[in-house]
């Protein structure tokens, strides 16, 4: 510690250089991590919000929502502690008389009493025909207010806010719910009697005790891990990160080497003064502990002021959990780099200092 | 009361097919408040003496102890300890730390035993002039006061022994002069074993003993 703090005082330009680019690489990596959590955020929040346990869809669905088709006998068919009928379909609207400012949204049919009705932070529960209950970005990023209408593209509805949801995305669109026989009349253009409703997933909480045969259960994990584009996405991002939390380890690693190189002569006098090197060793150890905290807790300061600038529109979520995993892990790989330092220490021959 | 002692010590090296005699069989006794000087032309084995005293290298044939302990046969993680202990290097530039400060210097000496001894400080910076010197870094320093300086963490660890390789090598004469004749008042002052090696001729008017190096050979000159 002492060594290693009052090298740091006396070289402070040197040190504070490699705090710099740990700092940069530490930025990027957190807004990547940001980046990704949001991303994923947006493609699952809607499912999260359900809070359930299964999901039931058409066996020949490869666990697709939209491949799914079941009728309202199936939904009957279903014996389980908690279940609710839900029917989903991607759409476009725009506000009546704003038609050049379309809104990519992912429509859900549900039955209000069910449990798949979405919390309210503002407005009311969807009730009569034509009214709907939407994700609050659509009032952050398009501006919408509760008594607005919404066209629906390729359809002759109209659609009237009566409520607003927080995290309600799906898919990387806000969801607009309704309730399930409006959602035909969008689906089908035409009203259709209950029992001819359709639907496309019957969601379960707790036990599922009967279903019928042409029906698989998907546990919600394993529905989200199967929703469009969301693993690849994930996997993409956690690739880059993981290279990325490596690459900086390798040029803390870097510096640490062509600094302790620099000191092999100082290091060779302490080694014929008798100073271990478990003493030295310990330095350049506690060294890269602190350049690389340093640059760490940085990275997190500038990307906690950036999520606070950067607008509604980007994909961009601090999850401090992720944050505490990603910051040791870059942490603890960046100490591991020293060792190469600490074995080119440890082969410093004493001798040299005397000749 | 004997500081170190060389019983039959013999070095040789191999440099290729041919084997250096750098020290030929040598018995020694150097007692504590002896002022040695060791002299010779460069490649005579000087040094060869002087990292075989300091244990830096270990004796092809023959015993070194120190403070009347085994010193050459010990496993090299306990002789770095007794190096520590038992020994203080000056080496001929500066084996100063250059990014610790004059006192800090002495400071890392308190990190390893976990025994600050500010006292101590006190009175070495006070026999050695160097108080103003406390907060400086090395490369602030003039040679002659980095010399004092070394003196001053040498016998910062209260060793044995002193070893001084070639310490005015880098100095003008007048300050050579002064720091051999503070190396010789300290000696005297906290009774230490002094080796000092030197080409200088001149800085051995201060000496007890001198000895004279050879090809090996070491030979004590009469006074």
């Amino acid at each position: 510690m002492f060594l290693a703090i009052n090298e740091m005082k006396h070289s402070k330009l040197r040190y504070a250089l490699v705090i710099g680019v740990v700092f940069l690489i530490a930025y990027l990596v957190f807004f990547l991590t940001g980046l990704a959590y949001g991303l994923a955020q947006e493609n699952r929040t809607a499912v999260d919000k359900w809070q359930a346990d299964r999901i039931l869809l058409s066996d020949e669905a490869n666990g697709k929502l939209n491949m799914s088709m079941l009728t309202m006998d199936d939904y009957e068919s279903v014996k389980a502690e908690d279940k609710a009928a839900l029917a989903q379909f991607p759409g476009i609207v725009y506000q009546k008389g704003k038609k050049d400012q379309q809104i990519n949204v992912s429509f859900f049919g549900i039955e209000a009493d069910e449990f798949l009705a979405p919390n309210l932070v503002k407005g009311r529960m969807f009730k009569n025909t034509g009214e709907v209950v939407v994700n609050d970005s659509l009032t952050k990023e398009d501006g919408l207010q509760v008594g607005d209408q919404l066209k629906v593209a390729g359809s002759k509805q109209t659609l009237k806010i009566v409520g607003f949801t927080d995290e309600a995305m799906y898919n990387v669109a806000p969801v607009i719910y309704m309730s399930l026989a409006d959602f035909q009349e969008i689906r089908f253009n035409q009203a259709l009697p209950e029992e001819a409703m359709k639907i496309n997933a019957i969601v379960v909480r707790g036990q599922t005790k009967q279903v019928a045969d042409n029906l698989e259960k998907v546990k919600i994990s394993a529905f989200i891990n199967d929703l469009p584009g969301y693993s690849a996405q994930n996997m993409t991002f956690a690739f880059m990160i993981g290279f990325l939390i490596v690459i900086a380890a390798i040029v803390i690693g870097i510096f640490i080497y062509i600094l302790t190189m620099q000191k092999q002569a100082i290091f060779g006098v302490m080694k014929a003064q008798g100073i271990s090197n478990f003493f030295i060793a310990r330095s350049v150890f506690v060294q890269t502990a602190i350049l690389a905290f340093v640059g760490i807790v940085l990275g997190l300061a500038l990307t906690y002021l950036s999520s606070l600038v950067l607008p509604a529109a980007v994909p961009f979520a601090i999850f401090w959990g992720l944050y505490l995993a990603v910051s040791v892990g870059m942490w603890v790989i960046a100490i591991l780099s020293a060792v190469f330092s600490v074995s080119t220490v440890v082969k410093i021959d004493p001798l040299q200092a005397i000749s | 009361m004997q500081a170190i002692e060389f019983r039959n010590v013999r070095k040789e090296y191999q440099d290729g097919s041919q084997i250096i005699q750098a020290l030929k069989p040598t018995n020694l006794v150097i007692n504590k408040g002896e002022f040695v000087a060791i002299v010779g032309p460069s490649g005579s084995g000087k040094s060869t003496f002087l990292t075989l005293a300091g244990g830096l290298l270990t004796p092809s044939e023959g015993e070194i102890l120190v403070n009347n302990q085994p010193f050459s046969q010990v496993a090299e993680k306990k002789r770095a300890q007794l190096r520590f202990k038992e020994i203080g290097f000056i080496l001929q530039s500066s084996n100063l730390i250059p990014f610790l400060t004059i006192e800090d210097q002495m400071r890392l000496v308190d990190k390893i035993t976990h025994q600050p001894r500010p006292q101590l400080v006190q009175e070495l910076f006070e026999q050695l002039s160097i108080q103003h010197l406390a907060k400086k870094y090395p490369e602030n320093l003039s040679g002659g006061e980095r010399q004092r300086v070394a003196i001053a963490r040498a016998l910062y660890n209260d060793p044995t022994i002193i070893l001084a390789d070639e310490p005015t090598a880098s100095l003008d004469s007048t300050r050579a002069f002064e720091v051999v004749e503070l190396l010789a008042k300290e000696t005297k002052l906290n009774n230490k074993a002094t080796i000092m090696v030197t080409h200088d001729i001149r800085m051995t008017k201060y000496c007890d003993r001198i000895f004279e190096m050879k090809d090996g050979v070491l030979t004590e000159k009469q006074a």
